[in-house]
């Protein structure tokens, strides 16, 4: 311990490291570390474009008692309240059963699930807006087997906004999930199975209480980058809404509002810097939070 | 040996005459815009006549959709990589004072050069900040109203049945187009603010008063612009459009019997060749009950601005005044091709705009087009357009659900005050 101090000290002195790590701590400083720092101190500006004034605090207040953002906020919750949910468990189903061996066609079921979060998003936002049109597929289907009478207007009411988005995105992002998960489940011991097997455990209790436990940390690790990916949610509602975070500010998430702010509205740089941090702060609190609650007690 | 190095230096002295000579103009000059068959097109038509008589000019017209045109150049300028700009952009009416304000000296004046008394004058004051005039005004977006006249017809409608109506008339009509033929009698997209636009800019209001205040509450003309759409989707004579493609596909499918909106769609309706005939154009309905309602509005339009970063400014300048300031020609050319009604008052003398349009019924619409572009109703348009459209189209929805027009214009008020600090 007492040799160890100053070796370190040397190793830190020394500059032949620091000149082999200097390239990438130069970039990392450059592209990571300054646009961080300057939006931080963006955000306490405030001003229409170019002309900004040093707001202090002012940008948290104007936050505070802007009802948008609220709106904004309350609708990004509501699609990570009940999208991350849903797609975790429909992954974590769908993995279990592709994962099956007696499965027939299974790469290619694999393929089909997997293929939605590689496709052009701009394609599929256009897909599903025909899909989804009143005159659409989906209208028509829906009607044809006698489930709704009038059809359901899934761009201009605002609940069926916000269920077409949750849609979309699941659509979207279950296959990604269900990847990690195919996974994970490659490597838990198939001696375990046959032990519960043959100790008469049920499929379903398989599941629940071997398959879920086992892949703790991948659902840890799944849920932590579908909520920040779900915070950060933008191009689905851009798409789908063209731009307008609509019907009714029903589907505005706060990158849309974001970059509202800076492109759509008079440009308020400071403005939307701060909304931005807004997002930093809680993807922090929650990952935080799911980190705790997924610790391992001892 | 002398005598080589003498000639060589001749040889390079005459060739920097030359250069200085035609240095002035001798550029590439960069422009971004949208709609590859209206303002692109347009403006690579330009680009050829004015090579034409300056061979050394070439141009590089670059289209992007409108919203990614307004996005690459607010981040250019905000981040102040000016070599990242083109020299000429298209930029909307609605925008260009936002653009003027929040830029300062982003744009080139050009009042030195371009004489502005040519142009209609509610066009050249969007684009005057501080006494300086910015931009070369282009396109009006006078509205009309397009109508099928079989449909209406086949619902027992003469075209004189059309003419200068009023909303409630036009409901009216709706309902028994609807009953007769089953078509639909216009789409609106409840999402976008045109509408209302149209329909406020129809009986000389906006969003804003003449000192900048907000003007919602007790804005006589927004308030029945808002009823009225709402009356429109509760009368079911409306298909409710969800995104622009989807609109414009609602009335060239043949699916509704007309559509209300800028004289840039001519192009887009004259395209479905096989409707020819029996389209017709009119006057936009009035509003019922609102004082200074007329049968002009506008909706959109645009005008051209030369980046002042620009390293051939002078030369891109002087190619707007010799083509979109001068030359009459080039606008009848474009009216014909492309249905594009400019601003420069002199063009409406030509032979184009008093031609009959076989497609119309032999209709002289580009007359009539001039015609309600005199009688639009001047506003200033602000620089809040976006933040109260999306304010108004918030709110919208829960008027035709059947929210009192009071709390509605209230909470549009609410929401837009936040936006527009």
């Amino acid at each position: 311990m007492a040799k160890a101090r100053p070796g370190n000290l040397k190793r830190f002195y020394d500059v032949n490291g620091w000149l082999f790590v200097a390239p990438a701590l130069l970039l990392i400083a450059t592209f990571m570390f300054y646009p961080i720092i300057r939006s931080l101190v963006l955000s306490t500006f405030s001003g229409r474009g170019m002309m900004m004034k040093f707001v202090g605090f002012g940008n948290v207040v104007r936050l505070w008692n802007d009802p948008v953002f609220w709106q904004a906020l309350t609708n990004t919750m509501t699609f990570l309240v009940i999208q991350v949910p849903v797609m975790i468990m429909l992954a974590l189903i769908l993995a279990n059963a592709l994962n099956n061996p007696r499965l027939r066609f299974s790469g290619l079921f694999r393929t089909a699930i997997f293929l939605p979060c590689v496709s052009s998003l701009v394609a599929y936002a256009i897909l599903f807006k025909s899909m989804f049109a009143t005159n659409g597929i989906i209208n028509s289907t829906l009607a044809g087997i006698g489930i709704i009478d009038t059809p359901i207007e899934w761009f201009t009411d605002p609940f069926w906004a916000k269920t077409l988005v949750i849609l979309a995105i699941t659509w979207r992002w279950t296959g990604y999930n269900m990847i990690f998960y195919l996974a994970a489940l490659q490597n838990i011991d198939k001696s375990i199975y046959e032990a519960a097997r043959i100790d008469g455990v049920p499929a379903y209790r398989r599941f629940l209480h071997i398959t879920i436990p086992m892949l703790k940390p991948v659902i840890l690790f799944t849920t932590i980058t579908s909520t920040i990916g779900t915070l950060q949610l933008f191009d689905e509602v851009y798409n789908l809404t063209e731009g307008t975070g609509g019907p009714a500010n029903a589907t505005l998430t706060l990158s849309l509002y974001i970059y509202n702010l800076t492109f759509r509205f008079m440009p308020n740089f400071g403005y939307a810097a701060t909304v931005s941090y807004v997002i930093v702060l809680i993807v922090a609190v929650l990952s935080f939070l799911q980190f705790y609650a997924a610790r391992e007690r001892s | 040996m002398d005598n080589v190095l003498k000639r060589v230096s001749g040889v390079a002295l005459a060739g920097a005459c030359v250069m200085s000579a035609s240095a002035a103009f001798a550029g590439e000059i960069t422009i971004w815009c949208w709609d590859p068959n209206f303002n692109v097109a347009i403006m690579k038509e330009a680009g050829e006549i004015y090579t034409q008589s300056h061979p050394d000019t070439t141009f590089n017209v670059v289209d992007f959709a409108k919203l990614d045109v307004e996005q690459k150049l607010q981040t250019a300028l905000a981040s102040g990589t000016t070599s990242a700009l083109p020299d000429i952009v298209l930029i909307e009416d609605y925008g260009a004072q936002k653009y003027l304000q929040s830029f300062p000296g982003a744009f080139a004046p050009m009042d030195d050069v371009v004489d502005y008394s040519g142009f209609a004058p509610y066009k050249v004051s969007l684009m005057t900040l501080d006494g300086k005039v910015y931009g070369m005004p282009f396109d009006s977006g006078v509205t009309g109203l397009y109508y099928r006249t079989d449909y209406l017809e086949e619902a027992g409608f003469k075209p004189e049945d059309m003419e200068g109506i009023t909303w409630d008339r036009f409901i009216e009509i709706g309902k028994q187009v609807e009953e007769k033929t089953g078509h639909k009698m216009t789409s609106i997209d409840l999402n976008d603010g045109g509408m209302t636009r149209i329909m406020m800019q129809s009986a000389g209001q906006w969003y804003f008063d003449e000192n900048g205040d907000l003007n919602v509450t007790d804005n006589a003309a927004l308030k029945a612009a808002l009823e009225t759409q709402a009356k429109m989707a509760n009368a079911g004579i409306l298909y409710p459009a969800t995104g622009w493609s989807n609109y414009v596909n609602a009335f060239t499918s043949g699916n509704t019997a007309s559509v209300i909106t800028g004289v840039w769609i001519t192009g887009t309706i004259k395209a479905q060749e096989d409707q020819a005939g029996k389209w017709r154009v009119a006057p936009i309905p009035s509003l019922d009950g609102v004082e200074g309602a007329t049968h002009a509005s506008n909706l959109g339009g645009s005008s051209w601005y030369v980046l002042s970063s620009s390293d051939v400014k002078d030369e891109a300048i002087d190619f707007l005044n010799e083509i979109f300031g001068k030359d009459v020609d080039f606008y009848q050319k474009i009216l014909t091709e492309r249905g594009a009604v400019g601003s420069l008052l002199a063009a409406r003398e030509g032979e184009a705009y008093k031609e009959a349009d076989p497609f119309f019924g032999g209709q002289e619409v580009w007359q009539m087009f001039s015609t309600w572009l005199n009688e639009i109703p001047p506003v200033d348009y602000g620089i809040f357009t976006n933040e109260l459209d999306t304010a108004v189209t918030s709110n919208l929805q829960s008027l035709v659900q059947g929210k009192p027009i009071e709390d509605v214009l209230k909470a549009i008020e609410d929401q837009a005050k936040f936006q527009i600090q």
